[in-house]
């Protein structure tokens, strides 16, 4: 069975159409990171799945299921949405002791939850204290309380230190292919899940742009590499056995050659170059140009 | 359902609200009690009957019920079982847990109850033991089947426990915290107070669940204002179940069906 299910998902709020017919499934092992920038509809498709929201049309399904109908959700599906989602009066330990008693869990959860995610030292302190990186670990025990074989979280590495990012790229990673879960991590900020999803999809003002492999996101798009000059260079590089094609005067497009070897020639040419960067795979222009960061890249 | 009740009643235990709610609640009747106390038995200068004199029966039943002051403070506390969720969006969290919403609701109702009842002993208790003194002292004998105590007090377990289930009805349709407080506030002591206090604007005021809680603790003190315009006893039970039933039909239809964004 399909650990997450999204056909046709559609979802307006008032005359904005948040999410416009998305699917996409999430396998058992395997993290799937979706992406897109901010206001792109991740989180309401994320909550249409948690039964937060209710989808105008199109299905969400965990376990084949709608959220809302499962009577054990928190053994079937850990979420982790905002880190602002704690009475600041409240301790970490309470926070997880009252979903443990609400979902009839174990006495024993809440510490073995907060040990899990190295909070254990603070479960006997207000939330009102806490970091925002103390406060989505938090989130993230309240996940694992009912040791569930789905995950959906929700920008879950905002706020968190690069330490932090690193903890938790390693600790889902831990959870899908040591555990098996499936795993569903959305995000605007490419650079924080590429290393660790094995699927990626897309998603700009609520339509799916693509779905991918890890693999296809990665990719250095066929070798490619940009190099910028006002001095005539395109024959030593012919020369030296590259392919190249001059995409308009100053700019070259270079195959055959990576930036280290077109560098070491021009110097030997005495060429002077302004710019040499590999060509981005086509996932990763998408998603750049998408949030914008393909102008500052 | 028990978990949740549970569950409920965790998350109001667990802040410090309730105590400081219920040291206020002391602090409160003891201020109207001392008043009581220190006005027994003295009459007006203009020839208008008093408060009854500490030995007289019928102070004891009165000072009794000082106790239902205390159902502004169930109230407050129901309003914030409901708003604090949306206040700290605990709701996403809530609804997590129990995607069933109709559940979340019935077992606030009924965290509701257990509060109006722990309010409503601890609010009697301290309110006896402190008119039962003041009796003693001022030279009165004390008989609690007397009258209408019995009546009085489950009159006062049923007020507490309707305020909090009001409270959870209004906070969830007005959701906004501060304003559900003021409103509950201002409907409590102003609204209710105006059209319960004068018996020409009982007609009215005993419709409502102040008038309606006071018909059944039947406290027919004589105001100086007239005589007052109450439902029988029974009716004012009637009424206070009417009301609790649409306090728990608001919550549940402005809660279940609403996107949690």
């Amino acid at each position: 069975m399909t650990a997450i299910e999204i056909r046709n998902l559609s979802k307006s709020f008032g005359a904005v159409r948040a999410v416009d017919d998305v699917s996409f499934t999430v396998e058992a092992g395997t993290v799937t990171g979706y992406l897109g920038p901010n206001g792109a509809g991740k989180t309401t498709t994320l909550r249409s799945l948690l039964g937060l929201v209710t989808p105008d049309s199109g299905e969400a399904l965990v376990n084949g299921r709608r959220y809302a109908s499962l009577d054990h959700p928190l053994n079937e599906v850990g979420a982790v949405l905002e880190a602002t989602s704690f009475h600041p009066g409240r301790t970490a330990r309470d926070h997880l002791r009252i979903m443990t008693t609400a979902a009839g869990l174990p006495a024993s959860r809440p510490d073995e939850a907060l040990e899990q995610v190295g909070l254990a030292d603070a479960a006997r302190k207000r939330v009102g204290g806490f970091s925002l990186g103390m406060r989505q670990r938090l989130a993230l025990a309240g996940a694992l309380l009912g040791q569930p074989k789905i995950f959906i979280l929700d920008e879950p590495a905002n706020g968190l230190d690069p330490a932090g990012i690193q903890w938790l790229r390693g600790f889902l990673r831990h959870l899908a292919h040591d555990t098996g879960a499936a795993v569903l991590v959305s995000s605007h900020v490419l650079a924080e899940v590429e290393q660790t999803v094995d699927n990626v999809v897309i998603i700009a003002k609520g339509r799916m742009i693509r779905q991918g492999t890890l693999a296809e996101l990665t990719g250095n798009g066929g070798g490619a590499v940009r190099v910028k000059t006002k001095d005539d260079f395109a024959p030593a590089l012919r020369a030296a056995g590259a392919e190249v094609e001059e995409v308009e005067p100053g700019l070259l497009r270079v195959k055959g050659l990576d930036a280290e070897e077109i560098g070491r020639l021009a110097l030997d040419q005495r060429v002077l170059l302004t710019e040499v960067a590999h060509e981005r795979s086509d996932l990763q222009s998408v998603f750049l140009d998408l949030t914008g960061e393909g102008e500052r890249a | 359902m028990t978990n949740l009740i549970r569950a409920e009643l965790q998350k109001l235990f667990t802040t410090r609200l309730w105590w400081a709610m219920a040291l206020v609640m002391f602090a409160f009747t003891a201020f109207g009690l001392a008043f009581l106390i220190a006005q027994a038995g003295v009459a007006p200068a203009n020839g208008q009957p008093g408060l009854p004199a500490l030995d007289d029966p019928a102070w004891l039943p009165l000072a009794l019920s000082f106790a239902s002051g205390a159902n502004i403070f169930t109230m407050i506390l129901g309003i914030v079982l409901m708003t604090s969720e949306y206040r700290y969006q605990t709701i996403t969290g809530t609804f997590l847990t129990t995607p069933k919403r109709g559940r979340v609701i019935a077992a606030k109702l009924g965290a509701g109850v257990i509060v109006g009842v722990f309010f409503a002993v601890i609010s009697l208790l301290f309110t006896a033991v402190v008119a039962i003194t003041a009796v003693l002292i001022g030279g009165g004998s004390i008989d609690l089947t007397a009258g209408r105590i019995p009546q009085l007090t489950l009159g006062v377990f049923a007020t507490l426990v309707l305020y909090a289930l009001f409270g959870i009805g209004l906070g969830a349709l007005v959701r906004n915290q501060v304003a559900a407080l003021i409103g509950g506030i201002v409907w409590a002591y102003v609204i209710e107070s105006i059209l319960g206090a004068f018996p020409a604007l009982q007609t009215v005021g005993k419709w409502l669940p102040g008038g309606a809680a006071q018909a059944l603790m039947n406290i027919d003190f004589d105001t100086g204002l007239g005589e007052s315009n109450l439902l029988p006893a029974w009716g004012g039970a009637l009424v206070l179940v009417a009301y609790a039933l649409l306090f728990a039909l608001i919550a549940n239809v402005t809660t279940t069906r609403r996107d949690i964004t």
